[in-house]
């Protein structure tokens, strides 16, 4: 299994970051983590596929609408390495059970710490993943948007 | 000839009760249905016409279908399928941007 937040790491360096970890099977349809909750563990996904949800209200009722979907090999959860540390999503297990790796915010920092290097590398694999959903949301804002403007102009 | 006088008569009286018996089924039929009618799912495009039962719908035209009268769960199916091709028109403008691209049609039933 190759993790995106783990490019170009050596093997060494790659097996110590996972060793960090804890591996959680979450079972399908359990939340794995809710929006708000307070991010201390980055999750990466290693089977199975993770629900990214938000709460919107349809017909006047609190839904959680599909946001995104996570599937092995990605992240999950940056939000425990970005202040103010509270997840902005709620992850649950899709329609099958889900395993993931769950590596402590305070482990990595000590690590990233005594190995500056692999730190690095981590860092920019994670500005790939938040840049990528960045311009993800920002496409999707500005379709939106244009519609929106279509609509009001008729 | 009493004998076919009377029979005469049984079949007829016989032709009778049938009518009367199609009759009371056809009525407990009709108001059945005045009691309780069947809500309309789609809405008339063209107003019916006399002399006509036929409704003039173009064939192409889907038959339209207030949100109100989609199951909540089906609406949220539709969202997340709304979303789902969002993200692949997003993924598809950040492999290769360009203005066309960036607003680019899919065939969402919320963008249609």
């Amino acid at each position: 299994m190759t993790h995106e937040l783990l490019n170009g790491l050596s093997s060494a360096e790659a097996e110590q970051v996972l060793g960090l970890g804890t591996r959680l099977i979450v079972p399908a349809g359990t939340k794995l983590f809710g929006l708000g909750d307070p991010a201390d563990r980055l999750f990466l996904t290693e089977r199975g596929r993770i629900r990214l949800t938000l709460p919107m209200q349809v017909r006047g009722r609190e839904e959680d609408v599909f946001v995104e979907e996570r599937s092995p090999g990605q992240t999950v959860g940056w939000s425990a390495l970005i202040p103010p540390y509270r997840f902005t999503l709620t992850a649950t297990a899709a329609l099958l059970e889900a395993e993931v790796i769950a590596l402590p915010r305070e482990g990595l920092r000590e690590y990233f710490a005594a190995n500056p290097a692999a730190g690095y590398k981590i860092a920019l694999n994670l500005a790939v993943v938040i840049g990528h959903r960045l311009q993800l949301f920002q496409t999707m804002w500005v379709r939106e948007m244009q519609r929106t403007v279509e609509v009001r102009s008729v | 000839m009493e004998m076919l006088l009377m029979g005469l008569c049984m079949a007829v009286f016989g032709l009778g009760i049938a009518a009367l018996a199609f009759g009371a089924a056809t009525r407990s039929e009709s108001s059945d249905s005045a009691v309780q009618p069947q809500p309309s799912l789609v809405k008339p495009v063209v107003p019916a016409r006399f002399f006509s039962d036929r409704a003039a719908v173009t064939p192409t035209m889907p038959p339209v279908v207030s949100p109100q009268q989609v199951p909540i769960e089906v609406l949220l199916l539709q969202i997340e399928n709304h979303v789902r091709m969002e993200q692949a028109a997003a993924e598809m403008f950040l492999a290769f941007p360009s203005q066309a691209r960036l607003h680019s049609r899919t065939s969402s039933p919320f963008v249609n």
